[in-house]
């Protein structure tokens, strides 16, 4: 009998090949619809059957390549999950939303369906192999999807989005490889599996030189940095999606770039409990973070695209997780505040993949109904597409942290937990909110309300298969803003057990 | 019984003639034949250790039949190239490089 | 069972009004408003039902947890939060009345509604708030509200432009009252709830934060109150707000949701009074914004906006107020709160007689245009003077009660500590309210029309009128239940813990002095003066202000800039410099960042261009390479090399 994330991941790469071998766009998007629908809701059930619990849940291991130690371990706990979830949601949301979708539909559908596969691959892999192997699978679907449905310079983009991004795996590679030889050699079990070489590591029973483990560490680091994306090794993003499909967007800030952040708490935690690493980390990815928040501010301050004012706040937000996970890791006398922050990165990793996906949605219907993003062409659009405007309206105000939302929940527990710890470096991310919130009410001002411009003629408004993925992803921003069980749960039953556990990795009281 | 460093003896020569054919040959035909001599060398080297077990022999006859196919394959290639570019010069085949 | 155990229904019946009026409200009677009409009356039943609870001792604070230890939602019942939820759900049930006779024609009437009805759960929310979380989330939740309601009309780029402006300048305020909470979280954090008030609001818990940080946590939580309060400097906001419908004016600009700050204020009172030297800021910055405000009050020919400044205004009295409280404590927050109460009656019905001369002028706000206009409106005509009575003081009116109070706190403040800037500042203050409110009065009401908007202005109808009839009302005769109200109120604090944290803050309690005579009739003296100074100037025409009135004046092109405030925020720090830091960033983005990323790979480039000539294309070379290589690989594994 198969767990369900075999299943899943069978169900998503069965409809993928179906979807690609169908002839017409109706086959190609009802199979994908059915597919990762099923896909969804096995996550779903996955999650109502989820033990409150710090352990891993829905193992599978399976003997793959025994001689060098690899397996088909998958399995997933607080982190995971949700992050399954969430692949899971957002690809079945994009299939709706690209419902109109002309141009090689069954190619397009079935990448993303591949990309799903991938994703629910990456997080809830247990073997450093297998995850590696998801890893670099997701690149290609993403690639193909901006190289060919993308914008004008597409191929730029997807060539550039493409090595930069393989390029930090090849150093989280190298940083695995070194891992798994240490171990190796040190206790004489060659293996690639995660939990296994995270407990030696974590626990500093390999005996590693304080130079390799920090080489490791910092191999990690700089592959997961670059994927969050962090200052500054961010460049590939907004290029990517300016050019990329809306439904790359989509699933490329919404979910990819959470794998970075996931790396964070699976990896970059344990790795940085081991007696011998250095914690000059901490540091670094709290600088990471607040570079992040308030550079990306910035720039996006300055930004007349709308999509590239959009991509950028998504490297603020993910900013706000490094900050999250630097200021959890960081000393601190109480355990209480630590745990605040380190739940309220997770949130945040949930949250932001809601919220930027209603954004770039929005974004994707003012393109496809005008065909402009630049924001000064735009203006007044309220008066042709109110629906629009409403849900382009929720999304900004969930995105600048407006409580009541999903992502005013997270970032008041990372700023809340963080404080004791880096109070310096908590200060200089909400010197950023004021500007957050600047740019993207200057964005809604100057789109939205205002005089209509004429010169854009007469458009439509949203159509319902674009706005009912929209919708529902409104609804559940509210529903994770606000008190409620379903927010209270996925916080304190699912996400807390696990973060208490892996920060129950580090030293009694933090690093640093 | 010959001593086994003759064999491996003549098996060297005949791999250094079949390697300077290679090297400084032009036509494709010689390069083909030479590529032959090379793979006679390595097979009498598996014969000629195959005192021990029979393994070398099995192994000489399954390379010598993959010469057979790879002689077919490369003649077959050479015919094409003829009829296309009226010879069998390997310099004039340079297409492929930067 | 009693009301009190239903009183979160009063927050939550205007929610479900806001989601019945979004989705439906267009498909009903009217096109919308009788969702959040009937919502808000259920809620006004209730606090009045809870007020007679709470009259009889009845007090409620109950938790439920959230996502984390220790963060929970809740409501509390206490006298502070029941005033103001009676007030709040009154005003905004007059308001909404009003409202639809005034949104009548409005395409978006429901949307109106909707966005109305959010506002006034988000405020009666806000009031309920047991912890300081909640409060911040329902904080922000008028913010939007307000944001939204400015820029009901969108499609006017002025209107889209100050609600923006609004959001932007209380986000200020907003960051720093979080900055507040999270301080606070992280000297509390061992407490089971450590933002609700009922444990932060204790002896045990104050004395263990250090003095440095609660007069930290005490100016950060200013600070939220200075943006939302809109006091200097961040009043810049509220007269562009004027942008909006009227009656979101009335509601939020004037009634309820700037007096979040001073709520903010009273609510947490014991920790202003155990932080040493904040409540002196905030006194001396509450009567400096009360002279300030008024000030410009003078100058500006716009209806809505004179009353926006006045607004301004009566804030900083309130917020003074509390700062004197200082000699007095836990009375204080009474005497604030009684002038927040009676401010929002009067001030929601000038705003409300406002509306209905915008209303019978087609939206004209010049009062230069006016003139006249009691002979076609009488009743806006005097209920607005009745709101204009109020609002300068004029014995025996609810104002004169309210403001009187606080001014002879002040003074009694100046007399106990020396310090008898707040005094001063609230006194002149008083006198200027007078002289602006009666020139608002004159310029409108009488006189000759003076366009032809006026002379053919018509009267409201009859469910606009009624509400102004119902706050003239209680404009005028509130001031009855003054002593009451202090009693009630005023014992919201636990004297004796007050006393405690007094100690700890360093203030000093003073028995009330027999204050001199003329001190005592200075706030009527000044009423009636600055009323017959107006008189003199605008009904009279005994002095002739024409040849003051120019650019040439100093003092008149000063006030006329707004003291250059606008200027500096908006041009100077807003668009120069942080325009001029955000160009840097791109800059820096695009061709430092980026620039080293396409230079790494145009090296690779390069570098691949010059290997590749290595690839000849001739079959011998590759050939020869391999030779060499097999040859090298043998030595080296046979030991020769």
């Amino acid at each position: 009998m198969v767990g369900p994330i075999t299943l899943i991941l069978l169900v998503l790469l069965t409809g993928a090949v179906i979807t690609l071998l169908t002839r017409t766009r109706e086959q190609a998007r009802v199979v994908a619809l059915i597919s990762s629908g099923i896909g969804l809701l096995i996550a779903i059930k996955m999650y109502l059957t989820y033990v409150g619990g710090a352990g891993m849940q829905f193992t599978e291991s399976v003997s793959w390549i025994p001689s060098l130690g690899i397996g088909y371990n998958v399995g997933v706990d607080g982190i995971g999950l949700p992050m399954v979830i969430l692949a899971t949601l957002i690809s079945f949301l994009c299939v709706i939303y690209a419902w109109g979708e002309g141009n090689r539909p069954n190619q397009f559908f079935g990448l993303v369906l591949l990309m799903d596969m991938a994703l629910v691959g990456v997080f809830a892999s247990l073997d450093f192999f297998l995850f590696y192997i998801f890893w670099e699978l997701t690149l290609i679907p993403m690639f193909f999807l901006i190289g060919i449905w993308g914008g004008p310079r597409k191929h730029y983009a997807a060539i550039k989005f493409l090595i930069y991004t393989h390029v930090a795996s090849v150093a989280m590679m190298l940083a695995i490889f070194a891992m798994y030889y240490f171990n190796g050699a040190a206790t004489g079990t060659y293996t690639f599996d995660m939990v296994y070489l995270l407990d030696a590591y974590s626990k500093g029973v390999v005996s590693i030189s304080p130079l390799w483990i920090n080489l490791i560490l910092g191999g990690m680091l700089f592959g997961f940095m670059v994927k969050m994306p962090a200052v500054p090794f961010h460049t590939w993003l907004p290029d990517a999606h300016v050019e990329a499909p809306t439904v790359g967007s989509i699933l490329l800030a919404a979910v990819l770039l959470k794998m970075g952040g996931y790396g964070l708490f699976r990896v970059i935690i344990p790795l940085m409990a081991n007696p011998d690493a250095s914690t000059v980390f901490v540091l670094v990815i709290a600088i990471f973070g607040v570079v992040s928040i308030l550079f990306s501010t910035f720039v996006a301050l300055a930004q007349k695209d709308l999509k590239k004012l959009v991509a950028y706040s998504s490297i603020g937000h993910m900013g706000y997780i490094s900050l999250g996970v630097a200021g959890a890791v960081a000393f601190g006398a109480s355990e209480v505040p630590r745990i605040l922050a380190e739940t309220g990165a997770m949130y945040q990793m949930f949250s932001h993949g809601i919220i930027t996906a209603v954004l770039f949605g929005s974004v994707g219907v003012i393109q496809h109904a005008t065909g402009t993003r630049i924001i000064d062409d735009l203006g007044g659009l309220t008066k042709h597409m109110p629906k629009l405007a409403f849900i382009m309206l929720a999304g900004f105000l969930a995105s600048l942290g407006l409580p009541g939302m999903s992502g005013f929940v997270a970032e008041f527990a990372i700023l809340t937990g963080s404080f004791s710890q880096i109070p310096i470096f908590v200060l200089l991310a909400m010197f950023g909110i004021v500007f957050v919130a600047a740019y993207h009410l200057w964005a809604i001002q100057r789109a939205l309300f205002g005089p209509y411009n004429e010169h854009l003629g007469d458009i439509h408004d949203i159509a319902i298969y674009e706005l009912i993925p929209l919708a529902i992803l409104v609804a559940l921003i509210i529903a994770l803003g606000t008190p409620n069980p379903i927010c209270s749960h996925l916080f304190a039953e699912v996400m807390q057990p696990t973060a208490t556990h892996i920060l129950s990795m580090l030293p009694q009281g933090g690093l640093l | 019984m010959i001593p086994l460093e003759w064999y491996l003896a003549l098996a060297a020569v005949l791999f250094s003639i079949g390697a300077y054919g290679i090297l400084v040959e032009r036509n494709g035909l010689k390069v083909l034949m030479c590529l032959e001599i090379l793979l006679n060398a390595a097979n009498i080297n598996l014969v000629a250790f195959s005192r021990e077990n029979l393994m070398g022999q099995e192994f000489a006859l399954f390379s010598i039949a993959i010469a057979a196919c790879e002689v077919a394959v490369g003649l077959a290639l050479l015919i094409m190239l003829f009829r296309y570019m009226d010879t069998i010069d390997l310099e004039t085949f340079n297409i492929l490089r930067w | 069972m009693a009301w009190i155990d239903y009183a979160y229904w009063i927050a939550l019946l205007p929610l479900i009004g806001f989601v019945l009026e979004l989705f439906i409200g267009k498909y009903t009677y009217k096109r919308g408003g009788l969702f959040a009409n009937l919502a808000i009356l259920g809620s006004t039943i209730i606090a009045l039902g809870t007020l007679m609870d709470v009259l009889g001792g009845a007090r409620i604070d109950v938790s439920v947890p959230w996502f984390y230890d220790g963060i929970v939602v809740g409501y509390l019942i206490d006298p502070l939060a029941i005033v103001m939820l009676c007030m709040v759900s009154f005003v905004s049930l007059m308001i909404h009345l009003y409202a639809l006779g005034y949104m009548e024609e409005d395409p978006d009437k429901s949307l109106y509604f909707a966005e109305t009805s959010l506002f006034t759960c988000g405020m009666l929310g806000l009031v309920l708030s047991n912890n300081l979380l909640q409060l911040f989330i329902f904080w922000e939740l008028v913010g939007l509200c307000s944001y939204l309601l400015i820029g009901f009309w969108w499609y006017k780029p002025e209107a889209a432009a100050a609600g923006k402006k609004a959001f932007l300048t209380t986000r200020v305020g907003d960051v720093l009252f979080l900055a507040g909470i999270i301080l606070l979280y992280f000297n509390v954090s061992h407490l089971p709830e450590p933002l609700s008030f009922r444990y932060i609001f204790s002896f045990e818990v104050l004395e263990t934060i250090p003095p440095a940080h609660l007069t930290a946590i005490a100016l950060l939580f200013l600070g939220g109150a200075v943006g939302k309060s809109s006091q200097f400097p961040l009043h810049v906001w509220i007269p562009d707000a004027m942008e909006g419908p009227t009656t979101v004016s009335a509601l939020i600009h004037a009634a309820t949701m700037v007096t979040a700050g001073i709520y903010l204020v009273a609510r947490t009172y014991p920790i202003f009074m155990a932080s040493p030297n904040a409540l002196v800021v905030v006194a001396v910055l509450g009567g400096f914004t009360a002279l300030f405000a008024a000030t410009l009050g003078l100058v500006v020919n716009d209806i809505k906006r004179v009353l926006a400044y006045s607004t301004i205004s009566q804030l900083g009295y309130m917020l003074c107020m509390l700062g004197v409280g200082s000699i007095i404590g836990a009375f204080a927050v009474g005497y604030s709160l009684f002038h927040l109460i009676s401010h929002a009656f009067f001030k929601a019905l000038l705003f409300l007689c406002a509306g209905a001369v915008l209303h019978g002028l087609a939206n004209a706000r010049d009062l230069r245009e006016m003139g006249g206009l009691l002979k076609k409106m009488p009743v806006t005509g005097i209920a607005m003077l009745i709101g204009a009575l109020s609002l300068s003081g004029f014995p025996l009116t609810a104002g004169f009660f309210s403001k009187d109070r606080i001014i002879e706190t002040a003074y009694e403040y100046g007399a106990a500590t020396g310090n008898f800037l707040p005094w001063i500042f609230i006194l002149v203050a008083a006198l200027l309210t007078a002289i602006y409110t009666f020139r608002l009065w004159f310029m409108a009401f009488t006189g000759e029309p003076r366009s032809y908007l006026a002379e053919h202005a018509h009267e409201a109808s009859k469910i606009m009128t009624t509400p102004l009839i119902v706050l003239a009302t209680f404009a005028l005769f509130f001031g009855l239940a003054q002593s009451r109200f202090y009693e009630f109120v005023g014992a919201n604090f636990d004297s004796h813990l007050i006393e405690e944290l007094a100690h700890l803050g360093g203030y000093h309690f003073h028995e009330a002095h027999a204050v001199p005579f003329i001190v005592m009739i200075l706030p009527a003296i000044c009423a009636i003066g600055g009323i017959g100074i107006a008189y003199g100037i605008w009904y009279n025409s005994r002095v002739d202000l024409s040849k003051y009135i120019s650019k040439d004046n100093p003092i008149y092109k000063v006030l006329w800039n707004k003291y250059y405030l606008d200027y500096i925020f908006k041009d100077l720090i807003a668009e120069r410099l942080f325009g001029f830091v955000a160009l840097l960033a791109e800059a820096f983005d695009k061709y430092i960042i980026d620039g080293v990323v396409n230079a790494i790979s145009w090296i690779v480039i390069k570098i691949g261009s010059v290997l590749r000539k290595v690839q000849t294309g001739v079959v011998e070379t590759y050939a020869t390479a391999v030779v060499i290589g097999v040859v090298l690989l043998i030595m080296l594994i046979g030991g020769v090399l």
